[in-house]
């Protein structure tokens, strides 16, 4: 048997260099039979983990079990409460897409409800430039139109 | 479906548990305590499970904390030393019952300098030498950075050595 080689592994495990394979090959050294006289002395710092104590008994297994059952009922109440709510988010959301692109497909239809005013006013500019050349008809649509009543002379800057 | 894997999470981990709760709190009665709150901690988060790297980290974090919550509302620093507890099978290999009686007056010995250190020693030493685990995992969960966890196993280490030899230089 090699002990240099132990004796190496006992100075960096103290220097906590030691990887836990080699920490394994130590405690499997300190627990054979013969080891040399001038290193017994550590001998019980390698062998006391091995007696691992009395443990949990198994009834533990059976209380912990049974305690859960007893608080299931209210884990499963808190769990249904949300899952109700769910549905109705969800049917939320999708109305709410609907009428988003519902507006949405709404608006190539109007080109003019950009800028009503802009378009109106550029409307009539457009009969007072070329009166001769629009046609009686559109004239009178001019004079008619309910709009024409409200005073648009100038563009307001947005 | 839940239940199933915590039966498969219950039986190996339960004395793992123990041991390191027992390590922190030093008495059994209280052991047993943080054993059973932890189980049931971890079973109301049992919709976090999916997310959970390590399950073994995870009870073992929540386990040291209930440790030291424990250890903070009992008085003060009360130790409590109680060792009977802890009689170990017999593994030495001599048949003279005075060197079987030396051999557990000395594991006795190091399990008492192992209790009367530090909780973040005694829980490294613990988690290392107990329970094998790297120190990147020890790190994990006691949640500190890998070189305090060296730190401490080191200072752990050289303080077991020195007391238990010293105890040894005067004679079982």
């Amino acid at each position: 048997m090699d002990y240099k080689y132990i004796e190496q592994l006992l100075e960096r495990y103290f220097q906590c260099e030691t990887t836990l394979k080699e920490e394994e090959i130590l405690r499997s050294f300190f627990t054979q039979e013969d080891v040399p006289v001038w290193l017994t002395k550590y001998q019980t710092l390698f062998t006391y983990e091995a007696e691992k104590e009395e443990l949990l008994d198994e009834n533990f297994d059976e209380r912990i079990l049974t305690m859960i059952e007893q608080s299931e009922p209210v884990k499963a109440r808190v769990v249904t409460l949300t899952q109700r709510l769910m549905p109705l988010f969800k049917a939320a959301a999708i109305v709410a897409i609907i009428l988003t692109l519902g507006n949405a497909a709404q608006a190539p239809w109007d080109r003019g409800w950009d800028n009503p005013r802009e378009e109106y006013a550029k409307f009539h500019q457009q009969q007072s430039d070329s009166v001769t050349i629009v046609g009686p008809v559109q004239a009178e649509n001019t004079l008619t139109d309910s709009v024409s009543s409200v005073p648009t002379p100038e563009i307001p800057k947005y | 479906m839940k239940k199933v894997s915590f039966r498969n999470d219950v039986l190996p981990l339960k004395n793992k548990l123990y041991r390191l709760a027992l390590r922190i709190t030093l008495t059994p009665e209280d052991a047993e305590d943080v054993v059973q709150e932890t189980m049931m901690k971890v079973w109301s988060r049992r919709n976090q499970w999916d997310q959970i790297e390590s399950m073994e980290a995870f009870c073992l974090t929540i386990c040291r904390n209930l440790s030291l919550d424990k250890t903070r509302k009992m008085a003060g620093s009360e130790q409590s030393l109680e060792t009977t507890e802890f009689e170990t099978p017999d593994n030495s290999h001599s048949a003279n019952p005075e060197e079987r009686a030396i051999q557990q007056d000395r594991l006795r010995l190091v399990r008492q300098i192992i209790d009367s250190l530090p909780e973040k020693q005694r829980s490294v030493m613990q988690l290392r030498d107990f329970e094998g685990k790297s120190y990147k995992e020890i790190a994990v969960i006691m949640n500190i950075s890998e070189e305090q966890v060296k730190v401490n196993i080191f200072r752990a280490r050289q303080v077991v050595k020195q007391r238990f030899l010293e105890s040894e230089d005067y004679g079982i």
